[in-house]
């Protein structure tokens, strides 16, 4: 497809997602739910696909940088430190992206310099615990394992998060995109390829995927921060969760990791199959997500990207 | 505190953190030997213990089956059912050059056994308790829990069986072999399945050991899963891959640190603690901490 | 007794090994030579298995090798050395040397062949109960070829046995391979040191970038004065 028309397709497509809320009842659709939360899932599904998908690294860790984005946004304006009184304030979920981004540096320096494949993702794994037992033992801070509650006066429709949640839908694979396409990306290809002969032709592996990681780390924070907002009360189990992270895997990994739109179909898939079942059949889509992967990585484990490119080699 | 903390405290505690130990221990000598073979962290292995626990628990309490007598029918069916995991879900995954496969089944797995016992039995906390299970040996004034004696003893016994398994029988040396090199192994005709799914049933029923462990000892639920193997894996990281005595050590010590930990730190950061420890080992000796270098020939 | 036709290997997705055909008869040495990198060690790869073929076919005494799993391929008596010898250094000699026997025929006559191999080599039966990995150099390499003999082989396939060998212990390793030959054990020989592979081969192979260049005579091949200038140097020849 030419490259213009891609864009307009692209911005097609956008126009017509950001209409949604003026077709139906809002507050009372289904429909604008589950898209709000595919938004949601199309932002950590990116930044684990820059993670995982280009630059090789395995990060079990998501739900931590998630849990911490929202956490931030809590205390912020449970503490009024940002005095703007905003709602969807872009301060509040810019330092709700920096936290997380931040600590993923502290503790993506010692990790990604010692710990490769599996070794990495266990370690992400411990991180991601120690994080949620600092939580829970927080105290009168953190609100324990209680967590937080923002008022409730504060929610009177779903469609600023709808939009807010496309922007940030957007802004993610925007970034992701341009990341790739950069010289950054290039490096971090080849660090997913062949970290040896990255580093032998002079690419500063660490640098690369600490930023990766961070960048990373950034946009989970976001969609946390988000989905924080809509919750309103933030606790370890429901922000902290293992969920937050599987499901950006799932969806990559059904989609096709390395793509940019792999993620964004992947959530697209999830995104329906959970609506579906929650219908039908509630409390099972973590079942389903369990059993997804398995099949996803048994019968096409380049996800539905592999499969299209295979039926082009085959034409 | 100072004033309850007497030998008999100590002494107290270090004896209930080995019993509890053995427990991650023989969960850890499991995901060493997928480790070996399959070179994949299974991450399964501590919903495949709660599984068998929650089996343990229903023979219990549906047909008054005695917990230690159901053990020898959970070895059983932990085998097999762990040989026809590996057939239905792993054998075509190990073919392929990706190990992220495998690792992404294994957490699959693990996160559909969660929810799909929670959806079935609740997740409300389980455990079982006979006649006997709350009784307390008492040799010079410390107690000694039935239970945690048993499990113990369990332990011990499994181990040891895996340790003859693997020196004394053809396919036991095979799975050694293979752990070491798998293309040396398969140029000598070894079979790198009947290898794979030979560690994969072991682990399975060591699995199956420690969920009955785990029911007659401490109350569990389906998320207790991640938790456990998180823990076995800390035991791996301090016992180190290689050896299976290492690996039951390396539980125990665990087991041990967690006791202290708990007892003058408090529940809630003794895990902290673990995970820190975990993280480090990770970072600073990877082969294990008990474990002495190998030479390559 | 093996014949190969027209082979194509593919290594990732470079190609390694372009249309190779060649053919070892019984109870003769075949040596394949060439450089580093030159395909050999992937053909043997083939051969046994490991490694498929994209293209052509490998025959061992009629029966087409292609597509038949590591395991059936030792059992129809083709044994492979490989390249490092890869012994199982955590495992006893004894039980390096049990595990060659692993395949079902082998198995049947174990005994047989622990004896046989104690009889070569006698160094093994001392030390039958040490950590292979706590062998010397020269030893583990008769422990490499002792293990491989333990299946009953028809045809001995050997990666650069003489490597990392003091040159007393690479003299021995012939000595030890034609001695092999002479019990009706057909060889199939990867080879850097080109000298003596060539010296003792009833056939040679010259492999280069995947092809084969040249092929003919041991002794023939070693007096042909492109082999002498591209591989071994005018002023050896009279080793």
């Amino acid at each position: 497809m030419k490259s213009y028309k891609r864009i307009i397709l692209t911005a097609f497509v956008i126009l017509a997602f950001a209409l949604v809320p003026f077709i139906v009842d809002a507050e009372k659709s289904y429909l604008v739910y589950s898209l709000f939360l595919f938004f949601c899932y199309i932002i950590i599904s990116q930044a684990w696909n820059l993670v995982a998908g280009y630059t090789g690294q395995i990060s079990l860790g998501q739900h931590a940088f998630f849990g911490l984005g929202a956490y931030t946004t809590a205390l912020i304006w449970l503490h009024d430190i940002t005095k703007t009184g905003y709602y969807f304030d872009p301060i509040t979920m810019l330092l709700s992206g920096l936290v997380p981004a931040i600590l993923a540096v502290i503790i993506g320096i010692p990790l990604l310099s010692r710990l490769r494949g599996d070794y990495f993702a266990l370690g992400t794994l411990g991180m991601g615990e120690i994080i949620k037992v600092v939580f829970v033992k927080g105290g009168s801070i953190t609100g324990a394992s209680d967590g937080l509650h923002l008022p409730s006066a504060i929610y009177s429709s779903i469609k600023p998060y709808y939009w807010t949640g496309l922007f940030l839908a957007i802004f993610a694979t925007m970034v992701v995109y341009f990341m790739i396409r950069s010289h950054t990306g290039l490096a971090l290809r080849a660090i997913r390829e062949d970290e040896t002969s990255a580093a032998a032709h002079g690419i500063h592996v660490l640098k690369y995927k600490v930023l990766a990681f961070s960048v990373g780390a950034f946009l989970a924070g976001l969609c946390g921060s988000l989905y924080g907002i809509y919750l309103f009360h933030i606790n370890p189990d429901s922000v902290l969760k293992l969920d937050w992270t599987l499901y950006p895997i799932l969806m990559c990994v059904i989609g096709g990791t390395g793509t940019i739109i792999g993620p964004l179909l992947g959530a697209f898939f999830i995104s329906t199959v959970f609506s579906l079942a929650d219908i039908y059949f509630v409390q099972m889509h973590p079942v389903m997500a369990g059993f997804l992967i398995i099949l996803v990585m048994k019968f096409m484990p380049n996800g539905l990207i592999g499969l299209i490119q295979r039926k082009e080699i085959f034409k | 505190m100072l004033e309850i903390l007497n030998l008999n405290v100590i002494i107290q505690l270090l004896i209930n953190g080995i019993l509890f130990g053995t427990m991650y221990g023989i969960a850890a000598i499991g995901l060493s030997l997928i480790f070996g073979t399959m070179r994949i962290i299974f991450l399964a292995q501590g919903s495949m213990i709660i599984l068998f626990a929650y089996v343990c628990y229903w023979l219990f309490e549906l047909l008054g089956l005695d917990p230690y007598i159901s053990l020898i029918l959970i070895v059983l069916i932990s085998l097999w059912l762990g040989a026809g995991i590996y057939r239905a879900l792993f054998k075509g995954a190990v073919a392929q050059e990706d190990k992220n496969i495998s690792l992404l089944i294994a957490i699959g797995l693990m996160f559909l056994l969660e929810n799909l016992m929670t959806v079935f039995w609740t997740a409300n906390p389980r455990s079982i308790s006979t006649s006997y299970t709350s009784y307390v040996f008492r040799p010079m004034g410390i107690g000694i829990p039935f239970n945690r004696l048993m499990g113990f003893i369990m332990a011990v016994l499994s181990t040891t069986g895996v340790v003859l398994f693997l020196k004394k029988t053809f396919i036991g040396i095979a799975v050694r072999a293979a752990a070491e090199d798998m293309e040396a192994a398969t140029l000598l005709g070894i079979n790198p399945h009947r290898v794979n799914g030979t560690a994969f049933a072991i682990g399975t029923g060591l699995a199956g050991i420690a969920g009955v462990e785990l029911a007659t000892i401490y109350p569990f639920d389906p998320f207790f899963g991640f938790i456990f193997v998180l823990k076995a894996m800390i035991a791996l990281a301090i016992g180190g891959i290689g050896s299976v005595f290492g690996a039951l050590l390396g539980g125990i010590i665990l087991g041990l640190l967690e006791s202290l930990a708990s007892f003058f730190i408090g529940g809630g950061w003794s895990d902290a603690v673990s995970y820190a420890v975990f993280l480090l080992i990770l970072m600073l000796r990877p082969e294990g901490l008990l474990v002495r270098s190998v030479k390559k020939a | 007794m093996l014949e190969i036709q027209g082979l194509d290997v593919f290594y990732d997705d470079v190609q390694a090994v372009w249309d190779v055909s060649l053919h070892v008869d019984e109870g003769s040495i075949v040596a394949l030579v060439g450089a580093n990198g030159a395909g050999k060690s992937t053909l043997l790869k083939t051969i046994s298995g490991i490694t498929p073929a994209e293209r052509g076919a490998i025959l061992f005494s009629g029966k087409s090798l292609t597509n038949l799993p590591p395991q059936d391929i030792v059992d129809m008596g083709i044994s492979h050395v490989p390249e490092g010898r890869r012994l199982f250094s955590n495992l006893t000699v004894l039980e390096n040397l049990k595990l060659g026997s692993y395949t079902p025929r082998a198995r049947r006559t174990i005994e047989q062949s622990l004896g046989r191999a104690y009889d070569l080599f006698p160094v093994l039966r001392n030390r039958r109960n040490q950590k292979a990995g706590s062998l010397s150099g020269g030893e583990q390499q008769m422990l490499a070829i002792a293990r491989a003999m333990m299946s009953r082989p028809r045809i001995l396939m050997l990666d650069e046995p003489s490597l990392g060998l003091s040159p007393i212990l690479v003299r021995t390793m012939f000595e030890l391979i034609m001695n092999l030959n002479s019990q009706n054990v057909t060889i199939l020989l990867v080879e850097q040191n080109i000298h003596q592979a060539l010296k003792i081969a009833d056939r040679a192979y010259v492999l280069k970038n995947g092809k084969i260049t040249m092929t003919g005579g041991g002794e023939e091949l070693l007096s042909d004065p492109e082999v002498q200038k591209a591989y071994i140097g005018a002023r050896w020849s009279r080793q």
